[in-house]
C-alpha cells in the first residue's frame, strides 16, 4: 500500500507530520511517501492511497481510511472537480511526485527541457520562449523572451539569472508552492534561461519567511548541481522586507545593500546585479519554461485569450470554502473561480468584494465578477491580476478599514526612497482615520495667529476625500515603484466601489 | 558683485562626443548623448523643481518633484533619471505636473518646521525655493500628523551641525560621502516614514563615526540639516571671491564667501581644475587659525633671544634688519648671509625673497622647503625629462587602468586627490601599493589594493630595481616606445643592469622583505594593465637614495611606454600649496627661475640686465650646509619666510645649534614658531585670505589668489620684502603682485605666457605656457621630453648607513594625518586638534608585547640623535620591526630623532629611516622639558607701558 | 661630525651611488655634480682635505677631487 501525504508547509501546519507519524504506526508495512501538495488546501491533510483522496485527515481518522470507510473520502482525486478542470503545465507534478526525488523527476519527463535547450541552441531557444508568449508572472507581465533577449544581446562579461522568490503578497502562496513541491522544475527553468542568456551564475532570493522552501532548494540545488553544470546556483535568504520584491531593490539586497528601490533606467537587464546584465523573473515564470521547451512554444500559447497566452496559477485565498492551487488558461472570469470553483465564501456569507493581485491589487465588487482573467482586461478596469492571488471578503468587510489597512501596509512595507510613499502613506492612513471621524476642526497648529497663511477653518468630509484622492493621484504618478504607484488601486477601488462605507452617498 | 550660488545643473555632466537634438517646451537644444532631460534643461536655464539631484553625484529619482511628460511616453518619468533620446519633445510645466509637484510639496512641508524666517538657511535653502516653485499654498494634512520634528541636533563635528528635524531624507549627503569622497561614513538608518540619515551605527553621532568632515554632505545638503556653524552665526555671505587653498599641494579653489571683510565660509569652487568642487577638513573649515589669538601683529626685535621681544614699528624693524645684514657682511663676508623662501606664500612673494637675496645680499644662498621634501623630484626628473616636476594633469587619473602608489598616503596627504583616485578605483582601475605600512588605501570601503607590497624601510631602489628586472627578463617592455623617444646605448646598458640575477625579486627579498612572487605579479601589472600611472611622496624622496628612487621610478616608466598621454605618467604629490611654485622661482642656491643653473651665462645675463645688477655665478648654500656653516662660525645671518625648520628639519639639537651660532635670524611668519625661539628680528606675515598672488600646485598649475580682506598685520608679505630691500638700499617699486608676475614671464621661458590677466580669463595655467602652448600644458613630454631624449639612468641600490643594531633595534618612519597639516602651525590653532591632539607612535603587536607595552602607555623614543616620549598605539599596520609617527605638534619634538643623513645628490633629509629603541616612559624626556622651558621663555613679549 | 668630516661623507656617498661607472667616468661625474651644487668654501674645504691626504676619503673620491681642484678651480668667497 502506498500511502501519500504532503510535506507542504500548510499541510505540516494542519498536522500532516503527525498524521503520517500515525499511518506508520499503524500500517507498518505500508510504503508511506511525502510527495508534494495536490494545492487543495481546505482539504489538507490530504492522504492520497493510490489515487484515492481523504481529507481534510486527522490521526483520528487513521483507522477508519485504512478500513475503507472513511466519511472524509473525496473519491478519486484527479476526478475532483477542483483538479479535473484544471490546466496543469507548471503544477504537472503537484501531488505526484516526491519533491527531491531526482528519480520521480526524471521519470515524469524532467531534463527533456534542458537537453532541448542545449539542442537547439541560445537563440532558438529564447525563440520559442517569445513564440510562446509567456510573461511574467511575478506582476509586471512583461514578455519573458523579450526581457531574455535583451540580456543575450547585452554585453559583459558575466551576466545573471535572479529568479524572484519573495513572494510577499498576502494571498499567495503559489511560489511556496512550487518551490516546496517540485524545486527540480525551477531549477531547470534557471538553467535553461543561463543558457539562453549566457548567464554562468543563477541566485534564488527567497525570503526569509519560506523556511521549508529554503531547505528544500538548498538540498535540491546540491543534488542536481551536475545534472545543470557549468551553470551554478545559489540561494540567498531576504530579511523580512516586502520592497525587495520589487527587482531592483531584490537586486540591491542581493548585493548586501539596503533594500531600497533603484530608479530606471537602467534597466537590470543591462545593469543589474553587481551592474551586469541580469535576468529577473519570478519563480512561476521560470518554473514554466521546462513545459515550453518540452512540448512546444505553440502548444503553450494555444491556452489563453488576447495577450494572455499560456495558464496562470491562480491562489485562491481569504475568506473563501475551496481554497487553493487552480491552475488555468487565462480566460476564465472572476466569478467562476470565485463561485464556482472556490465555492463562496467559507463562512456562507455573501460575497462582498475580491481582491486582486496582492494587497496592492483592487477590490472587485460582484458586479465586475464578468471580468476574465486578462491583464488587460483587468487593467482596463482599473485592477491587475498580479502575481494571480485572489482574497475573497464577506459582506462583514469594512471597505475603509482595508483601504486603510492598504496605506498601513505601504507604510510599513516602503523602502523610504521616495516621497510620496514614505510619507504618503502616512498621511494616507491620517486621512482615512479623519474621513472616519467625518472631517476635522483646525489643528492647534493652524489656530495660531502666527500662521497667517494656514487654513484655520474646518475641512469636510467631502474635503477630506478629495484630499485622499489627490494623494492617490501624487502616488500614483509620482512614485519611484509599484509600492506607493499601487497603493491607490485598493485605495481607491474600495472609495469608488463602496462610497458607503466611507460616509459617502452610494454610487447610483 | 552680489552673492549668487553656483549653478547646479542636477546631474552630472556626459562626456560622450555624441550629440543628441531634443525639444524642451518647444525649444531645440543639443546636448551629449548621456545627459539627463534634468541637465539639457538646465543648459537652457529651464529650472525643472527638483530636490534629491545636484550635478556633483549621480541621479537617485527620490524626491519626485522633476517629473516631465514626454511625448509618446507613458506616465510621468523623473527628468533626473531619463537620458535625453533624439527627437525627445519634453514638457517640463502642465497642468498635471504643476498638480503632481503641489501634492509632493504639501507631502514635504507636512513633515517640516515652520519658522523658515529665523532658520540659518533662510533665502538658502532648496526646499524652500522649490515650494515657492511650485506655488503652495495650503497643507491640507494639517500639522499634527506623524513626524520627526523632536530629533535633536548633533553638534559633535566642530564645523558643521546634523539637525534631523529638517532633514527631507534626500539621500544627497550619504551619496556625496560615497561617491565625491568616498569614505562611506553615512548611511540611511531604518526605512520608510522612520528612515533617517545616520553617521554609522546608531550609537555614533558625526565626530566619533568614520566621517573625515570634508564638508561634501554640507555642501551637497539642500537644507539646514548639515550647516556651517559658522553660517548659524554670522549669516548668509553677501559676496564670493575665488582663491586657492594654502594647505596642500592639491591646490584646491575655493569660493570665500564673504560678509563684509567677515569670511563666513569657505565652499569648494565647482569649476576648480584640480578639485572639481571637493574639498578636505583644512581648506573647507581651518581658516580660523587667520584670527587666531596667537598671531603676531607687530613686528618685534631683541637684542639677544634670551631677552624679551619688544614690540616695534615697521619702519624700525627693516632699517634694524638691513643693517644688521650689512653690519655682518662686512664683517664675516659676501657668503656669510642667507635666507630660506617659504613653499606657502606665493609666487610672487618667493620670487622676491630670492631676488633680495641675489640682488640684494649678492650671493645665491637661497633655499626652501622642497630641500626637505621633493628636491630629489627637482633633480631626478631633470635628468631623466628634464623638467622639475610632475607629467601629468589630475585629470588624468581618470583614465589610468592602473596605479602605483610609492611612498605615499594620499588619503592622509592629498585628501581631494584620492578621493579622485578611489573613484576611478571603484570603477575597476587596479592598484598597487608600495609602502612599509599598510595605508588606508590598501583595503578601505570599495578600494583593494591588488597587491602591496610592504617593503623594508630604506629598500626603495632595491625594490624598483627589481621590478625593472621582471619587467625587462619577461619581454614586457616598450620597445618602440624606447627606440623613438630614449636613448637607446643608455637603455641598454640599464636593461644590462637590471637584468643581472642578483637583482631578480628573489635574490632581493631577503633585503626588501618583500615576497618575490607578489613583486613579480605587481611588476606585470603595471607593465601589461594598460594605462599605467606612478604617485609618490615623500616615502621616496626622503631618504638616503631619494633621487636615485625617483630616477628609478622615471626608468619603469620610460620602460613601459607610460608617458605622454592622459593616463599615465610620473606623478610626485608635492606636499605644500606652493612648493612647486617656490621651486619655479629660483628658490635653489643653484638655480634660478625656471630650473636654470647660476652658472649659466646667458641666463644669469637676462636677469642681470633687468635688474642692474651683477650675479653671484657660484652655487650657494643648501639649508643644512647653512646650518654646518652656522656652527662652523661661518655663516651668520638668515631671513626665513614661513618656514619652522626647527620642527621641520631633521636632527634639532643640530639645527638649534646652527642657529644659536647665528647672529642676526629674522623670522617673517604668522605665529612664534619654534625658529623664532632663536630669532632676533620678527617680522608679522600675513594669511592667504589677506594677500593678492599666485600658488602653484602639483600639477604646475598657477591658480590666483585673491585678497577678501586686509592684513591684519598691516602688509601683504610681499610688501614686507620690498620694504627690506628698500632698506637695504634696493630701488623697488611694485605696486601689485601682477607687476611681480610680468617680471617672472619676462625672465622665464616656461612662463613667458602667464600673467594675471590671462589667469583671470583662463582661470588656472598649467606652466610651460609660451608661444608653443599658450593656454598652458596640462600633459608633459607628449611628442618629445623636455630634454630631447629621455635619460635611463642606472640606480644602483646603496643600503643606508642608518643601521638597527642592538641598541636601536627598530626602525622609524614617518608621515601624516588627515585632519592636522605639516608641522601644525595652522591646524593646531583650530579645531582640527580635536581629531589630533598629539602625535602617537605605531607599533606592532609583537614588539610591543616584548616590551611589555600597550596602547595608550607613554613610551621613550630614542635614537643616536636624541630622544622624545609618545604614547603609543599597537596596531598591525606597521609590520614587526617597524615604527611609525606623526610630526605635527612641537610638544613631540619628533625630529630630535630624527639623524643628519640625506639624499646624496640634494641633501634631502632622510626621515623615513631611523634606527631606533622603544621603552617605556613615565613622561615627557628631559629634552622635551628643557625645551618646553626655553620656548616660554624665548616668547616672552614685553609690554610697552602704554602711552599717556 | 664637524663640518670637514661631514663634506667628505657627502663626497663618499655621491661617489658610492656613481659606482656602476668606471673610475675615469665616475671621478668625471662626481666632480661635475660637485662643482654643479656644492658652494664655493664648501669646494675649498674638500680640496683641502686632498691635500691634507685625509684617510677617510675613498680612492674614487679623492680622485674626483682632484678632478675638481685641477679643472673646476673655485674662487674664494
Amino acid at each position: 500500500m502506498r500511502i501519500a501525504i504532503s510535506d507542504d508547509a500548510l499541510a505540516i501546519a494542519c498536522g500532516a507530520d503527525k498524521l503520517a507519524e500515525a499511518f506508520a504506526r499503524a500500517a507498518p508495512d505500508a510504503e508511506i511517501v511525502r510527495t508534494s501538495s495536490w494545492g487543495m488546501q481546505w482539504l489538507e491533510p490530504l492522504v492520497d492511497i493510490n489515487g484515492m483522496g481523504f481529507g481534510p485527515a486527522t490521526p483520528g481518522d487513521v483507522a477508519a481510511i485504512l478500513d475503507g470507510g472513511s466519511d472524509k473520502a473525496i473519491g478519486k482525486i484527479e476526478d475532483h472537480p477542483f483538479i479535473a478542470k484544471q490546466q496543469r503545465l507548471t503544477f504537472a507534478r503537484a501531488g505526484k511526485t516526491q519533491p527531491l526525488s531526482l528519480e520521480d523527476y526524471t521519470e515524469t519527463g524532467g531534463w527533456v527541457a534542458l537537453k532541448k535547450a542545449y539542442e537547439i541552441g541560445p537563440e532558438a531557444t529564447i525563440g520559442m520562449v517569445t513564440e510562446s508568449g509567456l510573461r511574467g508572472r511575478g506582476g509586471a507581465g512583461f514578455p519573458a523572451g523579450i526581457k531574455w533577449k535583451t540580456v543575450a544581446g547585452a554585453p559583459g562579461d558575466q551576466k545573471y539569472i535572479v529568479c524572484n522568490a519573495d513572494e510577499g503578497d498576502s494571498g499567495t502562496f503559489a511560489d511556496r508552492m512550487l518551490m516546496e513541491g517540485d524545486p527540480y522544475c525551477l531549477i531547470e527553468g534557471m538553467a535553461i534561461a543561463g543558457h539562453a542568456v549566457g548567464a554562468t551564475k543563477g541566485y534564488i532570493y527567497l525570503r526569509s519567511e519560506y523556511p521549508h522552501a529554503i531547505r528544500k532548494m538548498e538540498t535540491a540545488i546540491k543534488a542536481s548541481a551536475h545534472l545543470v553544470s557549468p551553470f551554478k546556483l545559489e540561494v540567498r535568504v531576504g530579511a523580512g522586507a516586502y520592497v525587495c520584491g520589487e527587482e531592483t531593490s531584490l537586486l540591491n539586497s542581493l548585493e548586501g545593500k539596503r533594500g531600497e528601490v533603484r530608479a530606471k533606467p537602467p534597466l537590470p537587464a543591462l545593469e543589474g546585479l553587481f551592474g551586469k546584465p541580469t535576468v529577473v523573473n519570478n519563480v512561476l515564470t521560470l518554473a514554466a519554461v521546462p513545459n515550453v521547451l518540452s512540448e512546444g512554444a505553440k502548444a503553450y500559447a494555444d491556452y489563453g485569450i488576447g495577450r494572455s497566452r499560456g495558464t496562470m496559477p491562480v491562489q485562491l485565498a481569504g475568506n473563501i470554502k475551496q481554497g487553493g492551487l487552480y491552475e488555468i488558461a487565462f480566460g476564465i472570469t472572476l466569478g467562476e473561480l470565485v463561485e464556482e470553483i472556490g465555492g463562496g465564501t467559507e463562512s456562507g456569507r455573501p460575497i462582498k468584494a475580491v481582491q486582486v493581485g496582492g494587497p496592492l491589487g483592487a477590490y472587485f465588487p460582484p458586479s465586475m465578477f464578468h471580468l476574465p482573467f486578462d491583464y488587460e482586461a483587468f487593467t482596463e478596469a482599473g485592477g491587475l491580476i498580479g502575481h494571480g492571488g485572489i482574497v475573497v471578503f464577506d459582506d462583514t468587510a469594512d471597505m475603509l478599514n482595508q483601504a486603510h489597512f492598504a496605506m498601513e501596509f505601504c507604510a510599513v512595507e516602503s523602502c523610504g526612497k521616495c516621497t510620496p510613499c514614505r510619507i504618503g502613506a502616512v498621511r494616507g492612513q491620517e486621512t482615512l482615520e479623519r474621513i472616519r471621524a467625518g472631517g476635522r476642526g483646525a489643528g492647534a497648529c493652524e489656530a495660531l495667529p502666527q500662521m497667517h497663511n494656514a487654513k484655520s477653518s474646518e475641512r469636510s468630509l467631502e474635503d477630506e476625500v478629495v484630499l485622499l484622492t489627490d494623494l492617490c493621484e501624487t502616488m500614483k504618478f509620482g512614485s519611484l515603484c509599484a509600492l506607493g504607484g499601487f497603493t491607490p488601486y485598493p485605495v481607491m477601488s474600495a472609495l469608488t466601489h463602496w462610497p458607503e462605507d466611507f460616509g459617502l452617498e452610494p454610487a447610483s | 558683485m552680489g552673492y549668487e550660488p553656483q549653478k547646479d545643473f542636477g546631474t552630472p555632466a556626459s562626456r560622450s562626443e555624441k550629440t543628441i537634438t531634443l525639444t524642451i517646451d518647444g525649444e531645440k537644444i543639443n546636448v551629449p548623448e548621456g545627459t539627463s532631460v534634468m541637465r539639457a534643461a538646465a543648459e537652457m536655464d529651464t529650472h525643472i523643481p527638483k530636490l534629491c539631484a545636484t550635478d556633483n553625484i549621480k541621479s537617485f529619482g527620490s524626491c519626485r518633484l522633476c517629473l516631465v511628460e514626454i511625448d509618446d511616453v507613458r506616465g510621468t518619468p523623473a527628468s533626473c533619471t531619463t537620458p535625453v533620446a533624439n527627437g525627445m519633445a519634453v514638457h517640463t510645466q502642465t497642468p498635471k505636473l504643476q498638480k503632481l509637484r503641489k501634492g509632493v510639496m504639501e507631502l514635504y512641508i507636512s513633515d517640516h518646521p515652520l519658522d523658515c524666517l529665523t532658520c540659518s538657511a533662510n533665502n538658502d535653502c532648496e526646499l524652500q525655493d522649490e515650494a515657492a516653485a511650485v506655488g503652495l499654498r495650503d497643507v491640507r494634512y494639517g500639522y499634527e500628523g506623524e513626524n520627526h520634528l523632536g530629533l535633536e541636533t548633533d553638534s559633535s563635528n566642530p564645523y558643521f551641525d546634523f539637525d534631523p528635524s529638517k532633514c527631507i531624507a534626500c539621500s544627497r549627503c550619504v551619496r556625496a560621502c560615497d561617491e565625491v569622497q568616498g569614505t562611506y561614513a553615512l548611511t540611511i538608518e531604518g526605512r520608510g516614514f522612520g528612515s533617517m540619515v545616520s553617521a554609522g551605527t546608531p550609537i555614533d553621532d558625526f565626530m566619533s563615526s568614520e566621517c573625515v568632515s570634508c564638508g561634501a554632505c554640507v555642501q551637497a545638503c539642500p537644507t539646514a540639516t548639515l550647516q556651517e556653524k559658522s553660517v548659524k552665526e554670522i549669516g548668509l555671505p553677501d559676496k564670493s571671491v575665488i582663491t586657492t587653498c594654502a594647505y596642500c599641494g592639491v591646490g584646491c579653489t575655493f569660493r570665500a564667501e564673504m560678509r563684509g571683510e567677515q569670511l563666513v565660509r569657505m565652499v569648494p569652487w565647482k569649476d576648480g581644475k584640480a578639485n572639481r568642487g571637493h574639498s578636505c577638513v583644512k581648506g573647507r573649515f581651518a581658516w580660523g587659525y587667520a584670527n587666531h589669538k596667537e598671531r603676531i601683529l607687530n613686528p618685534m626685535i631683541r637684542e639677544s633671544i634670551d631677552q624679551p621681544w619688544r614690540e616695534v614699528s615697521w619702519e624700525e624693524a627693516f632699517s634694524h634688519a638691513a643693517s644688521e645684514i650689512q653690519r655682518i657682511q662686512e664683517k664675516y663676508g659676501t657668503r656669510s648671509v642667507g635666507g630660506i623662501t617659504s613653499s606657502r606664500c606665493t609666487n610672487e612673494e618667493t620670487f622676491l625673497v630670492q631676488k633680495l637675496i641675489r640682488a640684494g645680499f649678492h650671493n645665491n644662498n637661497v633655499d626652501t622647503c622642497a630641500r626637505v621634501c621633493h628636491s630629489p623630484t627637482g633633480y631626478g626628473l631633470k635628468t631623466t625629462f628634464g623638467t622639475s616636476a610632475g607629467t601629468q594633469d589630475f585629470d588624468s587619473v581618470e583614465q589610468s587602468d592602473v596605479m602605483l602608489v610609492i611612498g605615499a598616503n594620499p588619503t592622509d596627504a592629498h585628501p581631494v586627490f584620492a578621493s579622485r583616485m578611489k573613484k576611478r578605483l571603484r570603477e575597476g582601475a587596479k592598484l598597487i601599493v608600495i609602502d612599509p605600512r599598510r595605508i588606508d588605501l590598501v583595503r578601505m570601503p570599495h578600494v583593494e589594493a591588488a597587491h602591496h607590497l610592504p617593503l623594508q624601510p630604506g629598500t626603495n631602489v632595491a625594490v624598483l630595481t627589481s621590478l625593472a628586472h621582471v619587467i625587462v627578463t619577461e619581454g614586457l617592455v616598450d620597445e618602440a616606445f624606447i627606440r623613438e623617444r630614449c636613448d637607446w646605448d643608455e637603455y641598454q646598458d640599464w636593461a644590462r643592469f637590471v637584468s643581472d640575477e642578483s637583482h631578480s625579486p628573489e635574490h632581493l627579498e631577503a633585503i626588501t622583505k618583500v615576497p618575490a612572487e607578489e613583486l613579480r605579479r605587481a611588476a606585470r601589472l603595471y607593465a601589461t594593465g594598460g594605462k599605467s600611472a606612478i604617485y609618490y611622496g615623500l616615502g621616496v624622496t626622503e631618504h638616503s637614495q631619494g633621487s636615485s628612487t625617483v630616477m628609478a621610478i622615471a626608468n619603469l616608466a620610460m620602460a613601459t611606454g607610460n608617458i605622454g598621454r592622459p593616463g599615465v605618467g610620473v606623478n610626485p604629490l608635492r606636499g605644500q600649496n606652493n612648493v612647486q611654485g617656490a621651486c619655479d622661482m629660483g628658490s635653489f642656491p643653484h638655480e634660478l627661475s625656471g630650473y636654470r643653473h647660476v652658472s649659466d651665462r646667458a641666463t644669469r645675463k637676462l636677469f642681470e640686465d633687468d635688474w642692474g645688477v651683477t650675479l653671484d655665478p657660484e652655487p650657494g648654500l643648501r639649508i643644512p650646509n647653512m646650518l654646518d656653516a652656522a656652527v662652523d662660525g661661518e655663516f651668520k645671518a638668515l631671513y626665513v619666510q614661513g618656514e619652522d625648520i626647527l620642527q621641520s628639519d631633521p636632527n634639532t639639537k643640530h639645527v638649534a645649534a646652527g642657529l644659536e651660532a647665528m647672529e642676526c635670524v629674522i623670522v617673517h611668519d604668522l605665529f612664534l614658531n619654534e625658529t623664532a625661539n632663536y630669532a632676533h628680528i620678527f617680522l608679522p606675515g600675513s594669511t592667504f585670505l589677506e594677500k593678492d598672488g599666485t600658488f602653484t600646485n602639483a600639477e604646475r598649475r598657477i591658480q590666483l589668489v585673491r585678497k577678501v580682506m586686509e592684513p591684519m598685520n598691516g602688509l601683504q608679505d610681499w610688501e614686507v620684502t620690498q620694504e627690506l630691500a628698500r632698506a637695504m638700499g634696493l630701488d623697488w617699486n611694485y605696486a601689485h603682485p601682477s607687476q611681480i608676475m610680468d617680471e617672472v614671464a619676462r625672465l622665464t621661458p616656461t612662463f613667458a605666457g602667464v600673467s594675471f590677466d590671462r589667469l583671470g580669463e583662463l582661470g588656472s595655467i598649467q606652466w610651460p605656457a609660451n608661444d608653443a602652448t599658450p593656454d598652458g600644458t596640462p600633459v608633459m613630454h607628449e611628442t618629445g621630453f623636455v630634454r630631447g631624449k629621455g635619460k635611463f639612468v642606472v640606480t644602483d641600490y646603496v643600503p643606508t648607513d642608518e643601521k638597527t643594531g642592538p641598541r636601536f633595534p627598530l626602525l622609524l618612519t614617518t608621515g601624516r594625518i588627515l585632519s592636522q597639516y605639516n608641522v601644525g602651525a595652522q591646524t593646531r590653532r583650530t579645531e582640527n586638534s580635536r581629531w589630533h591632539e598629539e602625535d602617537i607612535l605605531e607599533m606592532h603587536p609583537s614588539d610591543a608585547e616584548n616590551r611589555g607595552l600597550k596602547t595608550g602607555d607613554w613610551t621613550n623614543l630614542a635614537s643616536r640623535s636624541g630622544e622624545t616620549t609618545l604614547r603609543l598605539l599597537v596596531t598591525d599596520r606597521v609590520a614587526p620591526g617597524v615604527v611609525y609617527t606623526t610630526f605635527h605638534h612641537p610638544a613631540t619634538q619628533a625630529n630630535v630623532v630624527t639623524t643628519e643623513f640625506s639624499d646624496w645628490a640634494t641633501n634631502c633629509p632622510e626621515y623615513k629611516v631611523t634606527a631606533v629603541q622603544i621603552s617605556p616612559s613615565n613622561g615627557p624626556s628631559d629634552w622635551q622639558e628643557d625645551y618646553e622651558a626655553h620656548s616660554e621663555r624665548a616668547r616672552r613679549i614685553e609690554i610697552p607701558e602704554s602711552a599717556e | 661630525m664637524n663640518s670637514r668630516d661631514n663634506l667628505i661623507y657627502m663626497a663618499n656617498q655621491i661617489a658610492r651611488n656613481f659606482a656602476t661607472l668606471d673610475d675615469a667616468a665616475a671621478a668625471n661625474a662626481i666632480a661635475a655634480h660637485i662643482v654643479k651644487y656644492w658652494d664655493p668654501r664648501m669646494r675649498v674645504k674638500i680640496i683641502d682635505s686632498l691635500e691634507q691626504n685625509e684617510s677617510k676619503l675613498l680612492p674614487v673620491s679623492r680622485n674626483a677631487v682632484a678632478v675638481l681642484r685641477d679643472t673646476h678651480q673655485s674662487d674664494a668667497p
